[in-house]
């Protein structure tokens, strides 16, 4: 049985969309079968990053009850990764689309929270998924707590910054510890500095254990040539032997054990 | 047949019948015990059935938002089913999907001697066929 995993967080810019799609090629060129899902419909990115055209069906229409969930994935196999499936489901970037997802009464959400947690059913069952990542919404909003609800395992992305640090802990406290999810705290963006002291380092996963109660499980650096390509860039897919994919494969393997 | 027997036959089927209402009576005494605890909070002031969205879901206490969850991911269940997943008593899994009943945000349907439980999405799954058959 395939799993579906959520990455989150509470502030945005903490590398959610560029952790999704690395992890997702990252599984793919271990040639497992993978679904990437663009969960952010406030700001939808995974069609910028794909340039996917001629796009018939987003994830929108899928929770609005217009079509399956098979009409809204494209199939980049070919293109994106060297092995295994890979496949995308967009959101939809246009405003109208923001717009409107962002007027969705509570009677919809309860709707699309059904609609999310049948994929368990149509993408981990029928379609044979090892993988599905839902890449969702920074915050606490309906969007991403309907994610997290039907997703298998939780991965909580922060940066190092006080205000990061403090609102993911009350979001874990509040949000996380009430769905019993298994769940796993990625820092993302530390400073080389820190990690390649001891002491500093010490400190900072002191810092973390007494913050959140949630495992750590990767402290991942800040790369100023990630930062450079702008996001254009599948490492997973381009670069297998850049250290952020080394530590991916470590998140990989800890995902296992959570 | 011989008439022991016969009144044999018939005092397991009436000791059976007992069972049934006892089963029934306890699981109404569950609901009671549950609404006491809870007081006020747990009746829908309408009457009407209310939305179980992930908000609605936050806002229950611990051991009902268990049973809730566990529902809406099985979309329906019996009692049995869900205490299989929750690991707790049957027992208790009814009186708290009863008390959902009650508070509107899940139905209940009676088939033959089981009583499944639903969160009510079929309106949902009505207006999605329509579309599906257009297209």
């Amino acid at each position: 049985m395939g799993k579906i995993i959520a990455i989150h967080s509470y502030k945005g810019g903490t590398g959610k969309t560029l952790l999704s799609i690395n992890l997702a090629a990252l599984y793919a060129n271990k040639g497992k079968n993978v679904c990437l899902l663009d969960l952010d419909f406030r700001a939808p990115s995974l069609q910028a990053i794909f340039k996917v055209r001629d796009v018939e069906y987003w994830v929108n229409d899928y929770l609005n009850g217009v079509c399956e969930i098979k009409k809204v994935l494209k199939d980049l196999s070919q293109t994106h990764v060297k092995r295994g499936r890979f496949l995308i489901g967009l959101a939809n970037p246009s405003t109208e689309a923001i717009r409107e997802m962002t007027a969705k009464d509570r009677k919809w959400e309860m709707k699309a929270l059904g609609r999310l947690l049948s994929l368990k059913t149509s993408l981990l069952n029928d379609m044979q998924l090892d993988y599905v990542i839902f890449d969702t919404s920074p915050g606490l909003q309906y969007s991403s707590i309907n994610a997290i609800v039907s997703s298998d395992v939780a991965l909580v992305v922060s940066g190092t910054d006080i205000s990061d640090i403090k609102g993911t802990q009350r979001m874990i406290d509040e949000l996380y510890d009430l769905f019993e999810k298994k769940t796993g705290l990625i820092m993302n963006k530390v400073l080389t500095e820190v990690l390649s002291s001891k002491n500093e380092r010490a400190d900072l996963v002191k810092q973390l254990m007494n913050s959140y109660n949630l495992p750590l499980i990767e402290m991942i650096p800040c790369f100023c040539d990630i930062l450079k390509t702008g996001g254009a860039t599948i490492f997973a897919t381009e670069n297998p032997e850049h250290p952020f994919i080394k530590t991916l494969d470590r998140v990989a393997t800890s995902i296992e054990n959570l | 047949m011989t008439l022991p027997r016969r009144l044999e036959q018939s005092s397991a089927s009436i000791l059976q019948k007992i069972k049934e209402c006892l089963d029934q009576l306890n699981e109404k005494m569950e609901v009671m015990i549950e609404l006491s605890k809870h007081g006020q909070r747990a009746q829908n002031p309408e009457g009407l059935p209310d939305v179980l969205d992930v908000m609605t879901l936050l806002s229950l206490p611990d051991h009902l938002r268990k049973t809730a969850v566990t529902l809406c991911k099985l979309e329906q269940a019996t009692a049995d089913e869900v205490a299989e997943h929750t690991k707790r008593a049957r027992a208790v899994e009814s009186g708290y999907l009863n008390q959902l009943v009650l508070m509107g945000y899940v139905k209940k349907e009676r088939r033959g001697r089981k009583a499944y439980f639903y969160v009510d999405r079929e309106s949902e799954e009505k207006e999605a066929s329509k579309v599906w058959e257009k297209s």
